[in-house]
């Protein structure tokens, strides 16, 4: 949403179709990309150009996504995003310590992806995000995260810590989808993929509080994605 | 399994050099050759000697018997005072027996009388001196020496050595050679095994070997063998209705997404309309991804994967916010949720949650509505303790229970839930807690459902944080460095 500045990413992986998709969806996320379809020519891009970011895939013909980030390592300082199909710890652990700054283990929702690139990038640029206040305001819904306070249309909302929580996030976050798992993560800490409908029931009971009894929904549902908080014209 | 049905194990068997230390064949025939030695050695020692003995003893009989003649026909012919009258009865005591000789002495050593005494050889014969009377012509007293021949009796003694030796080693040789026979055919039973075992197909579970006619010492290595292959014809089949279950399991959402872009593509169709198909297939999807993962999970921790446990954690706080996070749930189906008990254990929290959770999730599809969770924490035994779910509703049958924590396995054939729950919830519960080294089980009656597992209490050395550890822990140590947590 506020981008300050096309940021460019290098994107180092050998699957056409992956790499085609990445490079479409995080061009319209508002990030140049540029693509290399294998190590060598991924290493030759990364060490001779500035990129903000690389995301890197592991298993890649002719030279692999740990000899790249060694290789990286001795002359670049740049935010590195592994991409693994192997959920093994192993490979995680060695991942990170040869200098990736964050891994997603194959499949991952791009919603996931994305919101990854944005923590790796705000971190590396050392620029607070402005969505970080705590007071929100999106169409006729006022919030204050800090005094707990949340009213629509002048109506205060009897929300209990765990919905504020979420609503939170989704303020902070609005414009941008968030996926069942991220949720699940970001507000109660529960990191696995459960076969639970934990999130759906209580973005339910959110929504009959928040949404339900005012005209026009904030709170969208992205079928087979997630959730955004967002005011929508009709 | 393939190499079972090598056909060269008979042969193998066979073709082992006989003599080598590990033949069992050659091992026993020299045992058996060598005991037959000993055995046969000690027998024939004994009948030498008691020969030799009886032989000796006899000779000194008869020596001592030819002394009391000697001396009575010298005492006799003292009165006769004819000396050669003496040497003549002398002559005539000694005609028969050509194996004695006699020597007689005067007191002062003048030869009196003599009888082949130069050619008695000292060691083949026996002597036996003695004093004797002599008429008073001749000194009144004198010296006399029976010599006894015994080389017929040493070559007997010869004889009878030879024949024994070579009795002992024919003996030890025959002994040995039908030994190794004997042995050769004791063991037939092992090679008709090998046989019928190289002839087992590893793609037929059901064959069996057969016992008929095997020897009863082999028959326990059959039945074991048979036991062994039945184990494994039930694992085998475990696997087989895995494999299908899990080909199902995916079968169903991908001819979804198969026959859903198909109808999509077939007509030009107006966006939304396009959207709502790849929406649904992003759903489908992500579930055939859910499956996977788990799975994957799964066969990590059958591989071996052991927890990453942390810290000491109060099991109660680790439970409440599971429960928290399940608040809105229970809360929609009226359930109430008490916690009982505590425990301090080092635990790997995030794959201790995801068990709680899915136990919550499961007891909450099941619960009666209005009614209480109970989620029970406590020790189970001295080294384990336990975190158990318990919930009000219908009774699972006695049958069900050891198979809930099957992969894929549900007590309702039906798979109408199968949007959400894809089955593989309480194999999960059951892996993690044999990751924590305990074990899962359920319970039900009238009162309703308790589904546990335990943990082991760690040994003191953190033993449990070796290599190809798996946990959630370090994926949420990742994410909590997003700045935007609560």
């Amino acid at each position: 949403m506020e981008q300050v500045a096309a940021m460019k990413l290098l994107v180092i992986e050998d699957e056409a179709k992956a790499a085609a998709y990445l490079r479409k969806g995080l061009t319209e996320e508002g990030y140049t990309v540029e693509v290399a379809d294998n190590g060598v020519d991924g290493l030759h891009l990364a060490v001779s150009n500035d990129y903000d970011l690389i995301i890197l895939d592991w298993m890649l013909p002719g030279i692999d996504g740990t000899a790249i980030l060694a290789a990286l390592r001795r002359t670049r300082i740049v935010p590195v995003l592994m991409l693994t199909a192997r959920g093994q710890i192993e490979d995680r652990v060695r991942g990170l310590q040869g200098g990736a700054d964050d891994y997603l283990v194959k499949p991952f929702a791009f919603s996931e992806l994305v919101a990854r690139i944005q923590v790796l990038l705000r971190r590396a640029g050392g620029w607070r995000e402005a969505t970080d206040a705590s007071q929100f305001r999106v169409a006729d819904l006022e919030v204050d995260l800090v005094r707990r306070r949340a009213t629509r249309a002048g109506q205060r909302l009897e929300l209990t810590p765990k919905e504020f929580s979420l609503l939170g996030l989704l303020l902070r976050r609005q414009g941008h989808v968030l996926s069942r798992t991220e949720i699940a993560g970001q507000v109660w800490d529960m990191n696995f993929d459960s076969e639970t409908n934990v999130v759906e029931v209580a973005v339910r009971r959110l929504r009959s509080k928040l949404d339900q009894p005012f005209d026009r929904p904030l709170l969208h549902t992205v079928r087979g994605v997630g959730y955004v908080l967002e005011e929508r014209s009709e | 399994m393939t190499s079972l049905s090598s056909p060269s194990m008979a042969v193998e068997a066979d073709a082992f050099p006989v003599w080598s230390a590990r033949s069992l064949r050659g091992r026993l025939s020299r045992q058996f050759a060598l005991q037959t030695l000993v055995g046969l050695s000690i027998v024939c020692s004994a009948v030498y000697l008691v020969i030799a003995f009886t032989l000796a003893s006899r000779q000194d009989e008869a020596l001592k018997q030819k002394q009391v003649a000697v001396q009575r026909l010298l005492n006799e012919a003292r009165e006769l005072h004819d000396i050669p009258g003496i040497k003549h009865l002398l002559d005539d005591f000694l005609a028969g027996h050509d194996d004695l000789s006699l020597i007689v002495r005067q007191r002062d050593s003048v030869l009196v009388f003599e009888k082949d005494a130069a050619d008695r050889q000292e060691a083949m014969s026996k002597r036996m001196a003695f004093e004797v009377k002599l008429p008073d012509e001749l000194g009144g007293v004198g010296q006399a020496e029976l010599i006894q021949d015994t080389r017929r009796d040493e070559a007997l003694l010869s004889r009878l050595l030879w024949t024994l030796v070579t009795a002992a080693l024919g003996g030890t040789f025959a002994v040995s050679v039908t030994g190794f026979r004997l042995v050769k055919k004791g063991l037939d039973p092992l090679n008709v095994l090998a046989a019928q075992t190289a002839g087992l197909d590893a793609s037929l579970m059901d064959q069996r070997l057969d016992a008929t006619g095997q020897a009863e010492e082999v028959l326990p290595l059959l039945q074991q063998f048979n036991a062994l292959l039945d184990r494994l014809q039930a694992a085998h089949a475990q696997m087989e209705t895995f494999n299908t279950d899990v080909a199902h399991e995916l079968n169903n959402p991908l001819s979804i997404l198969i026959g859903t872009c198909e109808v999509a593509l077939r007509r030009p169709r107006p966006v939304a309309e396009l959207r709502e198909v790849l929406s649904s297939n992003l759903e489908e999807l992500q579930r055939i991804a859910g499956i996977v993962a788990d799975m994957l999970f799964l066969s990590n921790a059958e591989r071996g994967a052991s927890a990453r446990r942390s810290q000491e954690t109060c099991l109660s706080i680790v439970v409440e916010e599971v429960v928290d996070y399940y608040e809105a749930v229970f809360e929609e189906a009226g359930l109430r949720v008490e916690i009982r008990g505590d425990a301090l254990v080092s635990v790997d929290i995030g794959l201790v949650r995801r068990a709680v959770s899915n136990l919550l999730s499961n007891a909450a599809r099941y619960a009666t509505r209005n009614s209480v969770i109970s989620v029970w924490i406590g020790r189970a035994g001295r080294h384990h303790f336990s975190i158990g779910v318990h919930n009000e509703g219908p009774v699972i049958e006695p049958e069900h229970l050891p198979r809930l924590f099957d992969r894929f396995y549900r007590t309702d054939q039906s798979r109408t839930n199968a949007d959400r729950n894809h089955g593989l919830g309480l194999a999960i519960v059951a892996a993690i807690a044999r990751m924590h080294g305990g074990a899962a089980e359920a319970a039900s009656s009238s009162r309703g459902t308790l589904v546990q597992f335990t943990i082991k209490r760690p040994d003191p050395v953190g033993a449990a944080t070796a290599a190809g550890a798996m946990s959630e822990e370090d994926r949420s140590h990742v994410k909590s460095t997003d700045g935007a947590k609560r």
